[in-house]
């Protein structure tokens, strides 16, 4: 759907206004009619919103030409916004001063089809509810009417436009509708609007789902691909073939087998009874720890070796966290027999061990970032370094992050996992669609999958759970939503966890696969435009919620995938919601962490 | 306008361009550096900002920006530090190095006024791609007075080093061989002899600097010789680790 333009009328004075500017709506109104509580008297207050973006649109009831041409000087007003009985040749005479607006009052017979001499003389069209004291009413006439307008005229929505009913616009699909027009109902009294409501409102209706990048790579205003030169002819060659090649009916076949014969999909949506009956709701699991080297990162890995392989590339690097995506990687190439280097941080290479010598018998070479904190930022900048000296071999990322188009091609391969939740919710549950989809997120990969085809449905809310480590404030952690600001990292735009001076802050958590200092562009924009919900858990909580999983359920769930599930702690659910949870990983790799951990004793050990 | 750049480009045979990362091996040492090398007869000082994350850098580079970070150098000294060095020498033109995202909290325009009044002439953000400036960046660097390099490799197509070539505004850098900083020790090797050569055959109207693996004066005659001039930057760094910059330079020059 494309963005709705937003037009905060009846604006009275300079504070406010500066205050309503500073949330960017499209336009700015200024109402000009004796009989309005909004009345504008003095221009006094326009030159204090110099700044201001937004057009400014004045708005008459049926006065002479020439008051409108001294307001419009006056205020420097870039719309006329007729409000009253005015007639199409009124209008054409006032369209030469400026631009018109015509607002039309909307009642039960109202016929669009009387617009059409208008057509000509007006640059939009208002549809406003109709009442004695031409609009302001506060209440919204039946929208149903406006199916029955079929002229080629873009209009605004107005009349009793409320804080609740942004969804409700969001839903509306009307070709023509370009904006809507609030006013009364975001005041706290006449002529003063409340901020912060408006403000939510705003961003909700406004918001571009976010589904698939700009052919630029941007979500909103994350993503892109800033790159050192050195890489340029590399990201164009997969950006100029990837779309193609995923289309493509042999690629699409020979992925098809290995995601079902190699990897083991469709994995299971299991229903798990026990935790449902403890959180008193409907859970199911995703059961991406069931897939073939226990982790969703197999999906990627195959994806972009049958493309790398279709590229022409004879050789494959990537980075590593967990070791997840390097034993994924590492498999993929020993199935294609591609030569492969993993660059995984020392101090990850020392704490998941197991992975590591996966790796190694899967006969790739380990090299160990030792630069920085020595984790998945290091092993990612160190891949990033070789694949510069080495522009002939292709790098396989492991998640959503890096340049575009790396973070969409990412999404598209991990897609898979929110297509099987739906069928399976749908098939086998009779249930159309889940409230919650939760997963857990570093770089975001099996967010980005999981939620994927829920992004366009809004009844479906999705929650992303980010590593706190020891608390998110603690200065150890890896909470990039809530502790990053807008920076570039490894060659996109994101959110980033930062110094004033633009330096990377060291990511802190118990889990390898989420302390990560950015996140990817796609999720940086839902949760921004908050179609996401940004959650965190601690180390603490997430070593509880591993161990509740377990014996509850048998399932040793891996140590990024216990966040998610420590999730079910701080959401309010009704008893009938359906929660899906994507279990991304089994815990085999941490059972050196568990074990330390349960030698504690009974400190941040759950009840069951 | 100052047009220093300019002017070493139109008055010198060949040239010298020293890269020395802000804050290294102290913290204020970088003016006294420059003064030294200014003296020398260095052409152009290439000041770097040292970043926690230095993707495109070799190790000698990410060792220094590593310490220098922990001295604590900020931009606002580095911006001070280039203006107490343009105060020693009013021709020596200075171009600071660094990444796109210290731009980004800085704030671009900030930046470059700061450029503007620090004496700074041009910039090389080797992560900001030639596209994103043309459509967001150009005309700021323009009111600023502040000159841009772009980067040019083996793997860059003909048609796109005309590209960049109409966006420079400073010179052109080229990137010696698919690699990082410091990573070749010996001599130029006849394939990138070959490189150079066909970009010096197009004849741009730019001018150029060759730059990466350079160390030795034989190599920053051939670097005059198939461009305008010579950057050194890891060599350097690693001069200065072992207090040896003066004997460096003067080996090379």
């Amino acid at each position: 759907m494309r963005q709705l333009k937003v037009k905060v009328c009846g604006n009275t004075e300079a504070n406010n206004l500066q205050q309503v500017c500073s949330l960017n709506p499209d336009y700015v109104g200024f109402i000009f009619y004796d009989e309005s509580k909004r009345l504008v008297e003095s221009p006094a207050f326009v030159p204090k919103v110099e700044g201001c973006k937004a057009k400014r649109v004045g708005v008459f009831v049926n006065v002479s030409v020439r008051f409108i041409q001294k307001k419009v000087r006056d205020y420097k007003l870039d719309i006329i916004q007729l409000h009253g009985d005015e007639t199409h040749g009124f209008c054409q005479k006032v369209s030469k001063v400026k631009p018109v607006f015509k607002a039309f009052q909307v009642h039960n017979n109202f016929n669009f089809r009387s617009l059409s001499a208008y057509l000509p003389v007006c640059s939009k069209f208002l549809f406003d509810t109709s009442s004695a004291t031409y609009g302001g009413s506060g209440k919204k006439f039946d929208w149903n009417m406006l199916n029955n307008y079929t002229i080629d005229k873009p209009f605004f929505l107005s009349g009793g436009i409320g804080p609740e009913d942004a969804q409700k616009i969001r839903k509306l699909n009307h070709p023509m509708l370009m904006g809507i027009d609030v006013n009364s109902r975001f005041e706290t009294e006449p002529g003063i609007k409340n901020i912060e409501v408006l403000s939510l409102f705003i961003t909700t209706v406004t918001r571009v789902n976010s589904k698939h990048p700009t052919k630029d790579g941007f979500y909103g205003a994350f993503g892109g691909a800033f790159i050192p030169e050195m890489l340029h002819k590399n990201v164009e060659e997969l950006k100029a073939n990837y779309l193609t090649i995923l289309a493509s009916k042999s690629y699409q076949n020979e992925l098809a087998g290995l995601l079902k014969n190699y990897v083991g999909r469709p994995t299971p949506l299991y229903k798990a009874k026990n935790l449902s009956t403890k959180y008193g709701v409907t859970i199911f699991l995703k059961r991406e720890d069931l897939n073939h080297t226990g982790a969703h990162k197999i999906n990627n890995a195959l994806g972009q070796i049958l493309l790398a392989i279709k590229m022409g590339k004879t050789s494959i690097i990537a980075e590593t966290g967990a070791g997840q995506h390097g034993v994924a990687t590492a498999t993929a190439c020993a199935l294609f027999g591609l030569p492969c280097k993993v660059f995984m941080g020392e101090l990850d290479i020392e704490r998941q061990a197991p992975n590591v010598a996966r790796m190694k018998m899967l006969g790739a070479e380990v090299i160990p970032a030792t630069s920085g904190s020595k984790t998945l930022k290091d092993a990612t900048n160190e891949a990033i370094r070789y694949w510069i000296a080495n522009p002939e071999t292709y790098y396989l990322i492991g998640s959503v992050v890096g340049p575009h188009p790396y973070p969409d091609l990412v999404a598209r391969l991990q897609a898979v996992i929110s297509k099987e939740i739906k069928e399976q919710l749908n098939t086998e549950n009779n249930i159309e669609q889940p409230d919650y989809v939760i997963a857990c997120v570093g770089g975001g990969s099996n967010a980005a999958g999981a939620f994927y085809h829920f992004i366009d449905n809004e009844d479906v809310k999705l929650v992303a759970v980010e590593a706190a480590g020891k608390g998110v404030h603690s200065g150890k952690s890896a909470a990039t939503f809530q502790l990053g600001s807008v920076g570039v990292i490894h060659g996109n735009k994101t959110l980033v966890m930062q110094t004033s001076e633009g330096q990377i802050i060291e990511p802190f958590s118990i889990s390898a696969g989420l302390d990560y200092p950015g996140i990817g562009p796609m999720l940086a924009e839902l949760l921004t435009n908050k179609r996401g919900i940004g959650l965190d858990a601690t180390d603490a909580e997430a070593l509880v919620a591993a161990e509740l999983l377990t014996r509850l359920e048998g399932i040793i769930p891996a140590l990024e995938s216990a966040h998610a599930i420590a999730a079910l702690e701080k959401i309010q659910f009704n008893p009938t919601d359906t929660v899906v949870i994507n279990l991304s990983g089994r815990g085999d790799k941490d059972m050196a962490t568990y074990m330390k951990h349960f030698k504690n004793g009974k400190k941040n050990r759950p009840r069951i | 306008m100052e047009k220093r750049i300019d002017h070493v480009f139109e008055q010198k045979e060949s040239r010298i361009n020293i890269f020395i990362t802000a804050g290294y091996p102290q913290i204020n040492s970088l003016p006294d550096i420059a003064k030294e090398l200014i003296n020398q007869g260095v052409n152009i000082i290439e000041i770097g900002m040292p970043s926690s994350d230095p993707l495109a850098e070799g190790e000698a580079i990410q060792k220094a920006s590593a310490i220098a970070l922990s001295n604590g150098i900020t931009m606002d000294l580095i911006f001070n530090q280039a203006a107490e060095i343009r105060k020693f020498s009013s021709s020596i033109p200075l171009i600071i190095m660094g990444y796109f995202n210290q731009l980004l909290q800085f704030g671009v325009a900030p930046f470059l006024q700061q450029c503007a009044k620090a004496g700074v002439d041009g910039l090389i953000i080797p992560d900001l791609p030639m596209e994103v400036y043309q459509q967001k960046y150009r005309r700021l660097f323009a009111q600023y007075q502040v000159k841009i390099s772009f980067l040019i490799t083996p793997q860059t197509s003909e048609q796109r080093i005309k590209l960049l070539d109409i966006a420079c505004t400073s010179f052109l850098y080229i990137v010696s061989d698919n690699s990082l900083t410091g990573a070749n020790a010996s001599g130029f090797s006849a394939v990138q002899i070959k490189y150079f050569k066909r970009i010096q055959k197009m004849k741009l109207s730019s001018p150029t600097m060759i730059g990466f693996g350079i160390s030795s004066k034989k190599m920053v005659e051939e670097a005059n010789k198939y461009s305008n001039g010579a950057i050194i930057g890891s060599a350097f760094i690693k001069a200065v680790e072992k207090n040896e910059e003066v004997r460096f330079i003067d080996k090379i020059i």
